[in-house]
């Protein structure tokens, strides 16, 4: 199991991290979620000791991590980069073999993620020559190419086509089976609900949120209620306490009420003045579970 | 993972990319070819040389054919015979440098001016036996000096000093400003985080500079020791044991490129990102070339003085003054072992400065740092 204990980093007057702790088990996926600025980056930098913290300890199994750790998890940087000049095949092996593997070893993981990724006929091209989708598979590849233990993405789906974002997810689901812990962070947050079962939600360095997403979503003191209706007043509302608007298009109803509200008051106001061809209730979706933590 | 596995990885992946460019292939057979070459060209284009010899009156009959003949064999060299009244006036015209060997036939003596000239030795040698029709092993002629031998400085060991020390100079800062792309490179296409997150930075500086430094002494030492090989089998017209003095060249590139090569790389660490490299390693460069003049400059006014001796053992301007002045005028031996010490010491500090500045600059993003920053972050972490 990895662990972040209590991580401080002061960046002069900016305090980046305030106490952030994550956990992460074997064979889990967990999603790293935080507005920009929030401690994402820092945190996954601090993993790799690429920041050092002012306190706090990165944990493996409860012991600390060092370089020999290290060499075991697999980093997807935020600002990707690869040798332009190298070329494919080469460049995975030299990660690999940066990460332990043998020469041999590596050249094979090499041509199998090359295979998997559908770049088995660029493997001679440089890295230079490749459309950008393919430079982030190259890239993916050099954080996995090693077996890792522990993989940690820096927003692995950012600008990725929606066959990429299908492959990626696949690819990730996959390395959690396989028993890696994996730690990724997106702002694409239906993605996240998709992959991840376990999210972390960070904010000002610290995490505000964090455990199995449909236990955090339930835990949540709101509830949202989507409704379809018709012939009802452009202006609409339920006479409910506790209910808010949030959005509202062609008859469609999206409300999110307090806990304690009961849905059955919210429908019979709606009855009393439209039809109601939809009505739906249940705990936040991640967007708005999101939104009602880091609102500031 | 050791740090010298790491390191050998990574120097490894230099040797191995840049042999691929093609670049360092094509360059060494420029240089080799140079060098070649200039063999060629000395041959084609060196003068016939001519000895005058002086001879007391009567000369004897048949001298003249008998010395032309026996220059023959020395690229067809001439002898210029001139007869003088007395040994006395001959040694008048040796001194006054009108002539380049006195032959005193009655004495069985041949004298030169301070220095004997081999080749123009055995010419009058041969001479003599001829005339005598006497056949070696007895020497006809003996030997002798007009004055004690003194240690003037010969044309062709400057040419050594002065082509050794611009070829240093040039591999130096050539095979620097290879670390300070590759560093600059590194970080504006941002694979050093990759690479960091699984290599410490020293061993990544480790690599790099022992890469480009061991590329750069096999190119170096091909071209010096085709250069010292052609000088001690007497392919140039000079002495041949300047072959020494040029081989010494490449230990002392080794050396150098240590010292300067680690500069460089906190140099293009340091760089902002958007600065290109030839930029970021100008403050080492410029260095070199102060360090280069300087030498020169005290070499060429008075290469035993304080200032050269001074040069020679200071360690930022060692591998380059070293050799140059162990050339001209030869260097004792308790110099090089000073400079030795005190570059492998510089080195060891320089190490252990620019392993930390390396590691933040390149960890850090943004704008360049200033030296007085870098000394901070160096002193304290």
């Amino acid at each position: 199991m990895f662990s972040l204990v209590e991580a401080h980093k002061r960046f002069g007057s900016v305090e980046a991290l305030a106490g952030c702790s994550i956990e992460i088990e074997r064979g889990h996926v967990l999603g790293f979620l935080g507005p920009n600025g929030a401690g994402k980056t820092t945190t996954m930098r601090a993993i790799f000791g690429l920041v050092e913290l002012d306190s706090g300890h990165v944990l493996w199994d409860g012991r600390p991590v060092g370089a020999e750790e290290r060499l075991r998890f697999g980093y997807m940087p935020e600002e990707r980069g690869l040798y332009p000049r190298m070329r494919v095949a080469d460049q995975l092996a030299y990660f690999g073999c940066l990460h332990g593997l043998g020469g041999g070893t590596a050249r094979r993981a090499a041509a199998s993620w090359l295979e998997r990724l559908g770049l088995a006929d660029r493997a001679e091209a440089k890295v230079e020559e490749l459309s950008h989708g393919n430079q982030q598979r190259v890239q993916l590849a050099a954080a996995l190419v090693h077996e890792p233990e522990l993989l940690v993405l820096d927003e692995p789906f950012a600008g990725l086509d929606p066959v990429a974002v299908q492959t990626l997810a696949d690819v990730l689901r996959a390395e959690a089976a396989r028993g890696a812990a994996v730690l990724f962070s997106s702002h694409q947050l239906e993605l996240v609900e998709d992959v991840c079962e376990d999210v972390a939600i960070i904010e000002r360095g610290r995490i505000v949120a964090a455990g199995n997403l449909d236990a955090l979503r339930r835990s949540s003191r709101r509830r949202r209620i989507a409704m379809r209706l018709e012939g009802a007043p452009e202006d609409w509302l339920p006479l409910v306490d506790g209910v808010e608007l949030v959005g509202r298009s062609n008859g469609d109803l999206h409300l999110l009420a307090r806990q304690d509200v009961d849905p059955e008051l919210v429908l019979e106001s709606a009855e009393q003045s439209a039809r109601v061809v939809e009505f739906s209730y249940g705990p936040p979706s991640l967007s708005e579970l999101f939104l009602e933590l880091v609102e500031r | 993972m050791t740090g010298s596995r790491a390191i050998r990885l990574v120097a490894e992946r230099e040797i191995r990319e840049r042999l691929r460019s093609k670049v360092f292939l094509a360059s060494t057979i420029v240089l080799l070819a140079l060098v070649g070459g200039s063999v060629a060209l000395q041959g084609a284009l060196s003068k016939r040389e001519t000895y005058r010899v002086a001879v007391v009156a009567p000369a004897p009959p048949g001298l003249a054919a008998a010395l032309e003949r026996a220059a023959e064999p020395f690229d067809d060299a001439k002898v210029e015979l001139r007869v003088v009244v007395s040994p006395a006036a001959g040694r008048q015209a040796l001194d006054s440098k009108e002539v380049d060997a006195l032959l005193l036939l009655g004495a069985d003596r041949l004298m030169f001016r301070s220095n004997v000239d081999d080749k123009a030795a055995a010419v009058a040698e041969t001479a003599a036996r001829e005339l005598r029709h006497r056949l070696p092993p007895e020497p006809e002629l003996q030997v002798a000096t007009l004055q004690p031998a003194d240690d003037e400085t010969t044309d062709a060991e400057v040419l050594v000093a002065y082509a050794g020390s611009i070829l240093l100079l040039m591999s130096l800062a050539v095979y620097g400003q290879w670390v300070v792309t590759g560093v600059v490179e590194e970080r504006s296409n941002r694979v050093v985080e990759l690479i960091l997150s699984a290599v410490h930075p020293r061993d990544l500086l480790a690599g790099k500079v022992i890469g480009i430094g061991l590329l750069g002494l096999a190119q170096l030492a091909l071209v010096a020791g085709l250069a010292s090989a052609l000088l001690v089998t007497g392919a140039f017209d000079a002495p041949r044991s300047l072959g020494g003095d040029v081989a010494l060249v490449i230990p002392w590139f080794a050396l150098g490129f240590a010292l300067y090569s680690v500069a460089y790389a906190a140099a293009g660490a340091l760089a902002s990102r958007q600065q290109n490299a030839d930029t970021a390693g100008q403050p080492v460069t410029y260095a070199l070339l102060a360090v280069y003049f300087g030498g020169y400059v005290a070499l060429s006014s008075d290469p035993t003085g304080p200032l050269a001796t001074l040069l020679t053992v200071f360690p930022v301007s060692a591998p380059l003054v070293l050799p140059a002045r162990s050339a001209l005028v030869g260097v004792p031996f308790w110099e090089h072992a000073l400079a030795l010490v005190l570059v492998l010491g510089s080195v060891y500090a320089l190490v252990r400065f620019a392993g930390r500045v390396y590691a933040h600059g390149l960890l850090r993003g943004g704008p360049g740092l200033g030296v007085r920053a870098a000394w901070r972050l160096a002193r304290d972490p």
